[in-house]
């Protein structure tokens, strides 16, 4: 289930607590009568003991907006199909909780969006939609990234789904979490970037600049396990920084880890 | 046993040895492309790394072993001393092979090639020439006995001298003799004018006595020619014929060395043969008179100039068995080094066979 940090608001029938509190189905809490409250609420058989007026609130069940943002650059060639498959994950997670869905993918001529719905048919337009999802070119623009603040509500639930290598995607992810919405960061990362397994000659190429390097692996392997440590270790500092919780995930684990880790 | 190289100089080859060295060096052009999408953190170390790498070192070792292998195999690789010093007996034809005892031993026949005892040998052997190719041929420390008969046939003018002691054994048997040469003289032509010659050749009954202008048969294989002048063409003829000429002392004849074959009773030569390519050359060494050659008066002249004509007869051959057994004693041959080179054939073979192998398996990188 998804499970949000935050009192959620909205309207409808949701799972997750909601921030109105009103007449609704479920007994919350008592709390003393204000002037403008409607009278129906008073709870008669307390005034009965108590000869003070008290209000009765409930529960209203609310649902969340699921944002789902996947990074559509070159460098998630190795690791899309894991994105796909957490975004898919994620989604089942969301229908099943009554919860709306809504996805983008990010990339470099433009955002493909899924706007925000509930339902099987949601689910449906989501995958469809991760179907045709390729991963060429680099990270958006600022200007292309503006349907990001205009479509994600003030209380959504924000996923991101990346490598986290470019700097501009963490920036995108602070101005959200800065913004309001809670992110949460999913760094995808390949064995091969968390282990640098290669023996032997290797010509290392660059999928979204190009840039090619032919280097000897071994000679290689001890300095770029230090700064690609030193890199990540200053990528979790910004997210704490910026209120984003994040969790790595690595293709060769098992999918549900970084799941479990964020909403259980 | 010591193992020994026939031609070092063929060592020169193992220079092909750094061939595989280079080939197998780790090669930076051609690399594996491999995406790397955190390659900003991946950066060229500034030294260059000092330790040259080399790829695919089993494949490696089996080529530079194969070719280590083929440098000695040109260099005639070889063992000095690795004879077989089993005894053997050698049992002359015409012995019964029945008798000869051979647990444990090699017996051959004392025959040409020294076959092995269940075959069957021929009749008549050069005895004393393969006693002593058998005594050459064996290894120093291996025994050998000689089983011959009673008489033995085909010995020759030498009692052998080997370089090991013999078990000399006789045994019942006789080796079959060559048949008897009839040693008669051919029809001899007398072409010239000396008239002692006449008359002895007609004393023996020959015929074809005439002067020198009466020609020669074609088919004359013995001609006397005392006629003056220069060699005439017909007794060039007889002598390419492969026949025998005799020659006065006037008739000027080239030729290579000359031995007597008729001295005088003090030793002086009266006939000496005078080398040539083909035929048999005989020349009078003295002038045709009584005064120079008194012989010539004497009774048995017709019959020793008929002899100079006769065909030689065969060596002795045969003496009894007793009185030809070998001594020791002479310098031990030296024996001929076993050739390695057949079983490092089969070395290099299955080498082969291995690189092959390492070389076209599937789990292997595209260079070398």
């Amino acid at each position: 289930m998804l499970v949000s940090q935050r009192a959620m608001g909205g309207h409808g029938l949701g799972l997750h607590a909601s921030r109105s509190r009103g007449a609704g189905l479920e007994f919350a809490q008592y709390r003393a009568y204000e002037r403008g409250d409607e009278l129906r609420q008073i709870d008669w058989k307390l005034y009965a003991r108590s000869d003070k007026f008290f209000v009765r609130e409930a529960e209203r069940e609310s649902p969340l907006t699921l944002w789902i943002l996947i990074d559509g650059s070159a460098s998630m060639a190795q690791r899309l199909a894991a994105a796909k498959t957490l975004a898919a994950c994620l989604a089942e997670l969301a229908i099943a909780g009554g919860d709306r869905l809504g996805m983008m993918a990010l990339s470099e001529d433009g955002l493909a969006l899924v706007p925000p719905g509930s339902g099987a048919r949601q689910r449906d337009r989501l995958l469809l939609a991760l179907h045709t999802l390729q991963a060429t070119g680099g990270f958006p623009a600022e200007a292309t990234l503006a349907p990001l603040w205009e479509r994600i509500g003030q209380r959504d639930l924000v996923v991101v789904l990346s490598d986290w290598f470019d700097p501009a995607v963490t920036a995108a992810a602070a101005k959200l979490a800065a913004a309001g919405r809670e992110v949460l960061a999913i760094q995808l990362l390949t064995p091969e970037e968390r282990d640098f397994p290669f023996d032997g000659g290797h010509r290392f190429r660059d999928p979204e600049t190009g840039e090619e390097l032919l280097a000897d692996a071994p000679a290689l392997r001890a300095d770029y396990l230090q700064r690609f440590g030193e890199a990540r270790a200053a990528l979790h500092a910004e997210l704490e920084a910026a209120g984003v919780r994040h969790v790595d995930y690595a293709t060769d684990q098992p999918l549900d880890a970084p799941l479990r880790a964020l909403f259980a | 046993m010591t193992p020994v190289l026939l031609l070092p100089a063929a060592l020169a080859a193992l220079a092909a040895l750094a061939l595989p060295l280079i080939v197998h060096l780790a090669r930076k052009t051609e690399q594996r492309p491999t995406d790397f999408a955190a390659l900003r953190w991946l950066r060229e170390r500034p030294r260059p790394r000092h330790r040259p790498r080399l790829d695919e070192w089993p494949l490696l070792i089996a080529r530079l072993l194969l070719l280590a292998l083929l440098a000695l195999w040109f260099a005639r690789p070889a063992v000095f001393g690795a004879e077989d010093a089993i005894p053997v007996v050698a049992v002359a034809p015409g012995v019964d092979r029945a008798r000869v005892a051979t647990a444990g031993l090699r017996a051959v026949w004392l025959a040409p090639g020294f076959p092995d005892l269940a075959t069957t040998p021929p009749a008549r052997v050069p005895v004393a020439s393969l006693i002593r190719q058998l005594d050459a041929e064996l290894a120093p420390q291996a025994r050998l006995s000689i089983v011959v008969p009673a008489i033995l046939q085909g010995a020759d003018a030498e009692r052998p001298r080997l370089t090991r002691s013999v078990d000399w054994r006789v045994a019942p048997g006789a080796i079959a003799a060559a048949p008897p040469v009839r040693a008669a003289a051919p029809a001899i032509v007398v072409r010239g004018d000396s008239r002692y010659v006449a008359a002895a050749a007609r004393a023996w009954g020959a015929r074809d006595i005439g002067a020198a202008d009466r020609g020669v048969g074609r088919d004359a294989v013995a001609l006397i020619w005392t006629a003056p002048g220069a060699l005439p063409p017909v007794a060039q003829a007889v002598l390419d014929r492969g026949g025998t000429v005799l020659f006065g002392a006037a008739t000027p004849i080239g030729g290579g060395a000359a031995t007597p074959v008729w001295r005088d009773a003090l030793g002086a030569p009266l006939v000496e043969r005078v080398a040539v390519p083909r035929g048999r050359q005989l020349r009078f060494t003295r002038a045709l008179t009584p005064a120079a050659m008194p012989q010539l008066l004497e009774p048995d002249f017709p019959r020793r100039l008929r002899m100079l004509f006769a065909a030689e007869p065969p060596p002795p051959a045969r003496i009894a068995a007793g009185d030809y057994a070998p001594s020791s004693g002479a310098e031990p041959y030296p024996q001929p080094a076993t050739d390695l080179r057949p079983w490092l054939a089969v070395g290099i073979a299955a080498l082969l066979v291995i690189e092959r192998l390492l070389a076209t398996r599937r789990k292997r990188a595209v260079a070398p």
